[in-house]
């Protein structure tokens, strides 16, 4: 058996200068700038801090659905190629981001640096979006929303081989992706490792319509175009729960198309069948929706681009702490209800 | 999070193996040490963002 020191990815990180950051504090955010809500982050780097790439992301399955130390290997055998290309002039600089310092942020400094307390990933993330929510710059679908599932395109790699393709459906597979391709470029730029895709494709605008990608096979680049499906920045936030407000506590499921019909609602609408509610509703005073109830509209709105179900329209259209009205159907009878959104404690 | 342990073995087994030699991986917990060992010996840099193990 293998020691780590004596395995692929050991060797690998002999050849590295090695450093774990546990708090965020002193870290420049600007260009180490990553989706907080990842376990684990890497970035291969160089004392110019050059980025050569980043390795983790993850999604809603679970933290490691896109970690493996094969492919961590890979990458790492891949960055000292790119730093020896470095070295030798023959990769080009890239300007540095900006710098970002935790404590540009009031609120966090407030409530961690000063407190003593730890000041993890997340927490990095959710007094941006706070500060960015007082100052009017939050973009709820880009900022909530992070980390797109590439899933959603059809694409499953094969993890241990890093952006190998391993099988492929939807709109990938419309595009002439195949089996066996190698993702090389996201949106016109370089990618090595699931993260560096992840993170561009974070950076796509969250109203584009198409993503391009080109692949290797076969020792040849091949380019294509994806269509991107409706909703395609949408991802499980169920991880990420204490990064995204307002707070209703219930869950709901998209009505099909038949139980529109059936109930005479308009079938591009985001009525939807309200499948969990938490205790925590009642003792907030949030609302007072059953399982099996059936949200009909929110202030009066049965339509919006941007939600499928009446719990994503509230997510995106309300402030925490906002009152709205919502239409239901119980038991074959229209009520009206009010709903009262929620900021966590800890934010307030 | 079977990938995390992983990752800390590869701490703990640099340290807990002993007779360090130049080859180990001695993990640095301070960036701008990184960045100067980094310029010292021309390595690159891995760069581990994570809470505390």
């Amino acid at each position: 058996m293998l020691s780590p020191l004596e395995s692929p990815l050991g060797k690998q990180l002999r050849n590295y200068a090695c450093v774990r950051i546990t708090r965020m504090d002193n870290v420049d955010i600007g260009l180490f700038e990553y989706d907080r809500n990842n376990t684990l982050y890497f970035f291969l780097m160089n004392a110019d801090e050059q980025i050569y790439m980043r390795y983790g992301g993850r999604d809603g399955r679970s933290p490691d659905s896109y970690l493996n130390l094969d492919s961590l290997a890979l990458a790492a055998a891949k960055g000292l190629e790119l730093h020896r290309q470095y070295l030798g002039g023959a990769l080009a600089k890239t300007a540095r981001p900006k710098p970002i310092s935790p404590l540009d942020y009031p609120m966090l400094v407030e409530r961690t640096i000063k407190a003593h307390a730890c000041v993890e990933c997340h927490l990095i993330g959710d007094y941006q979006n706070l500060h960015r929510e007082k100052d009017g710059t939050l973009d709820k679908l880009v900022h909530l929303f992070r980390s797109p599932d590439i899933r959603s395109l059809g694409i499953e790699l094969d993890v241990p081989k890093g952006l190998v393709v391993k099988e492929v459906s939807g709109p990938a597979q419309s595009a002439g992706m195949r089996a066996g391709d190698r993702i090389a470029t996201w949106e016109g730029d370089t990618v090595w490792t699931f993260a560096d895709l992840q993170h561009r494709y974070d950076k796509v605008p969250r109203t584009a319509k198409t993503v391009r990608v080109t692949v290797e096979r076969d020792g040849a680049m091949k380019e294509l175009t994806a269509a991107l499906p409706v909703l395609w920045w949408r991802t499980d936030t169920r991880y990420r729960q204490s990064s995204i407000e307002p707070r209703s506590y219930f869950e709901d499921r998209v009505l099909t198309a038949e139980e529109k019909a059936k109930l005479g609602l308009r079938a591009d609408g985001f009525a939807s069948f309200v499948k969990y509610v938490s205790s925590m509703a009642q003792s907030v005073g949030a609302h007072d929706l059953k399982v099996g109830d059936i949200i009909v509209s929110v202030d009066g709105k049965d339509r919006d681009e941007n939600a499928d179900t009446a719990s994503l329209y509230i997510v995106l259209h309300k402030t925490p702490g906002d009152l709205a009205t919502m239409e239901v159907l119980r038991d074959g009878k229209r009520i009206s209800m009010p709903l009262k959104t929620i900021r966590m404690s800890f934010r307030k | 999070m079977k990938f995390a342990a992983a990752v800390i073995l590869f701490s703990l087994a640099s340290y807990a193996q002993g007779n360090h030699s130049a080859d180990d991986i001695v993990w640095l917990d301070n960036y701008q040490t990184a960045l100067k060992q980094s310029r010292a010996t021309g390595k690159p840099i891995f760069l581990e963002y994570r809470c505390e193990p």
